[in-house]
């Protein structure tokens, strides 16, 4: 692979490596982001996508290595400068994290308060209207996040994230908990924020069906590193088992033998008696 | 063995409570030492105190970042609506209770010092005695006891909630310093709200005070407010009000320092709340010596000008 060095992406990351309690999450994650393409990341669960995402937009800071945004470092920015850096990012978080005390509609005009100085309620409404649409819910702006399901808060997030029309949107897990239909509405959602803004997205999946149909490139992580990487032709294809099993959703050899392992038939583990008051 | 033998040696004078303590400390210390020997004992002592000074070092940057964001706030337009929400939730909602404890305080006071006073023969005294507690001691750290518990509580609990729900990440994630939007309102409105309460806990300590030793007593209440106008000064008061502003910013920046740095999960939110009230408590009482120390040396020195103030 050819050296990366800062200016080769528009997030650019060199030998991030990331230690939680003495245990390395991430190890020398060297990998450049194309501008106005869809990067998808796939890999086991608690293989550390979350906590790698989470360190391009300096959420998270690296035990050791670099990050660039458009050339510039950021991961030992002070919290005070990297505000202009994030207006340029959007972040879905896997749980929504949704502002719980505010409405759907205030939660969304939240960054456009921030930073705007748009005080005209019509231009508001407006805007909120038009992020809600682009997620079907349109109509729900005076609920509260309590009162929406799963897959409706993680609606409400994107819209949020997307409601500064960043260059950068950071989605995680982005179609989990929803139905398939809904599914493919964000993922042509996705490809349209890309054709029509250019915008870069990278996204984390467990849904090989949507990660065939954004990317353009896909990376799978698996401990703490960089296991494949290439087109949806060149995965689909990809010699190494592992990653074979893992697109496929095939148990591995070793995942059938721990459940032999831990032997006694569940049907044995208790016995009438012991439900007895 | 040599600690053993030491309180032998002074059980005579020591009171048989603080023997059994020391006991029991020696105790847990000898079961310590033989079940994990002395190098784990001595590494544990290393590690708490390695994290304690690492959690007060972050503290303190936690604070120097508030306080810088708070000055900040004051000059930015955009903070007030934010000011005034929690000037709301903290201070006009905890009214009620700061007012029944004031009068709870003055009225005790009142019952209780009566008849050591009337057995002098100083029983229309009691004006100075009661005010003077309120006013100066009682009222401003009970008021902030007080507030700890209602608003401190609730702090650390909305701010754990938000920081293990992502909230305070999503804040970040959009541009927005966290600090700057949750703790700097939070600590503006404490600051500026606690000497406002700790005036309604003093004047219903004053009038609790008032009803038991007059309605009560049958004080005459002409020399009741004679004595309290001749024993109370404006100094007391004013050193009273001041110590709110101190109160109210150390009970804010401390729970929202614990909420902020709050364990995952229902039990580190519960965590967080108990630890934030009692570094809190702690804070108010070791404040609250050193405001009299140094509220006595400045009294010393402003004396022979006090008539001007
Ligand atoms: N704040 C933290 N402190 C300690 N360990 C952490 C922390 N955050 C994450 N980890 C650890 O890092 C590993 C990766 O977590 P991460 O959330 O990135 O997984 P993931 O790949 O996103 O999984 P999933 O697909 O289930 O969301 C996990 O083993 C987790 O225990
Ligand atoms: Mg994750």
């Amino acid at each position: 692979m050819a050296e990366i060095d800062k200016d080769s992406g528009i997030i650019v990351t060199k030998d991030l490596t990331k230690v939680f309690n003495g245990k390395a999450v991430l190890e020398k994650l060297s990998i450049a982001i194309e501008k106005g393409k869809t990067t998808v990341i796939i890999g086991p669960s608690g293989c550390g996508k979350t906590v790698f995402i989470k360190h391009l937009i300096a959420l998270l800071r690296p035990t050791a290595g670099e990050i660039f945004f458009k050339g510039q470092r950021i991961d030992n920015l002070h919290e005070r400068d990297l505000g202009k850096i994030r207006m340029q990012m959007g972040f879905l978080f896997q749980g929504g994290a949704l502002f719980d005390s505010a409405t759907v509609y205030e939660n969304i005009l939240f960054p456009v308060r921030q930073h705007t100085n748009i005080s005209d309620r019509r231009q508001l409404d407006e805007i909120v209207k038009s992020k809600l649409a682009v997620v079907g819910l349109d109509g729900y702006q005076s609920y509260y996040p309590a009162n929406l399901s799963g897959g409706q808060k993680k609606r409400v997030a994107l819209a949020r994230a997307i409601a500064l029309n960043p260059e950068v949107v950071f989605y995680d897990e982005p179609t989990t908990g929803l139905d398939p239909v809904r599914s493919d509405v964000i993922n042509e959602l996705i490809l349209k924020l890309k054709k029509e803004l250019g915008i870069t997205s990278i996204a984390v999946t467990h849904d090989m069906t949507s990660a065939y149909k954004i990317s353009d490139r896909i990376v799978m992580l698996h401990k703490g590193k960089i296991l494949a990487d290439g087109d949806a032709e060149y995965i689909k294809n990809h010699p190494n088992d592992t990653v074979r099993q893992f697109i496929l959703g095939q148990v591995s050899e070793a995942d059938v033998a721990a459940l032999r392992v831990s032997g006694t038939k569940f049907a044995s583990q208790f016995n009438p008696k012991d439900f007895e008051e | 063995m040599v600690c053993l033998q030491l309180s032998n040696r002074q059980s005579g004078y020591i009171s048989p409570v603080i023997d059994l303590a020391k006991y029991a400390l020696i105790g847990t210390l000898v079961v310590d030492v033989k079940e994990k020997g002395w190098v784990m004992i001595v590494e544990q002592i290393g590690a708490s105190t390695i994290a304690t000074v690492t959690e007060t070092g972050q503290f303190a940057r936690f604070i120097w970042r508030s306080a810088k964001s708070s000055v900040s706030s004051v000059f930015r337009g955009k903070t007030w609506p934010l000011v005034f929400t929690q000037m709301l939730i903290i201070g006009v909602k905890s009214v009620p209770v700061i007012m029944v404890t004031g009068a709870f305080v003055g009225m005790t006071l009142a019952f209780q010092a009566y008849d050591q006073l009337a057995g002098m023969g100083l029983g229309e005294h009691i004006g100075i005695l009661i005010n003077l507690s309120v006013v100066s001691e009682l009222g401003p750290v009970l008021s902030a006891v007080m507030l700890s518990g209602r608003v401190g509580g609730a702090l650390t609990a909305e701010l754990g909630t938000m920081h293990v729900t992502e909230q305070i990440d999503a804040i970040s994630s959009m541009g927005t310093d966290p600090v700057r939007y949750l703790v700097a309102p939070r600590i503006l409105a404490c600051l500026l709200l606690t000497p406002v309460l700790i005036v309604y806990a003093d004047l219903m300590g004053s009038f609790g005070g008032y009803a038991i030793s007059v309605w009560f007593f049958k004080i005459n209440s002409q020399a009741y407010w004679q004595f309290t106008a001749y024993g109370v000064t404006l100094w007391d008061v004013m050193v009273g009000l001041t110590k709110g502003f101190f109160f109210g910013a150390a009970i804010a920046a401390i729970s929202c320092y614990k909420g902020f740095n709050c364990k995952q999960g229902a039990q580190g939110v519960g965590q967080a709340c108990t630890e934030a009230f009692v570094v809190s408590f702690i804070a108010i009482l070791a404040l609250d010596f050193a405001a009299a120390i140094i509220s006595k040396s400045l009294y010393s020195i402003f004396y022979p000008i006090r008539s001007l103030i």
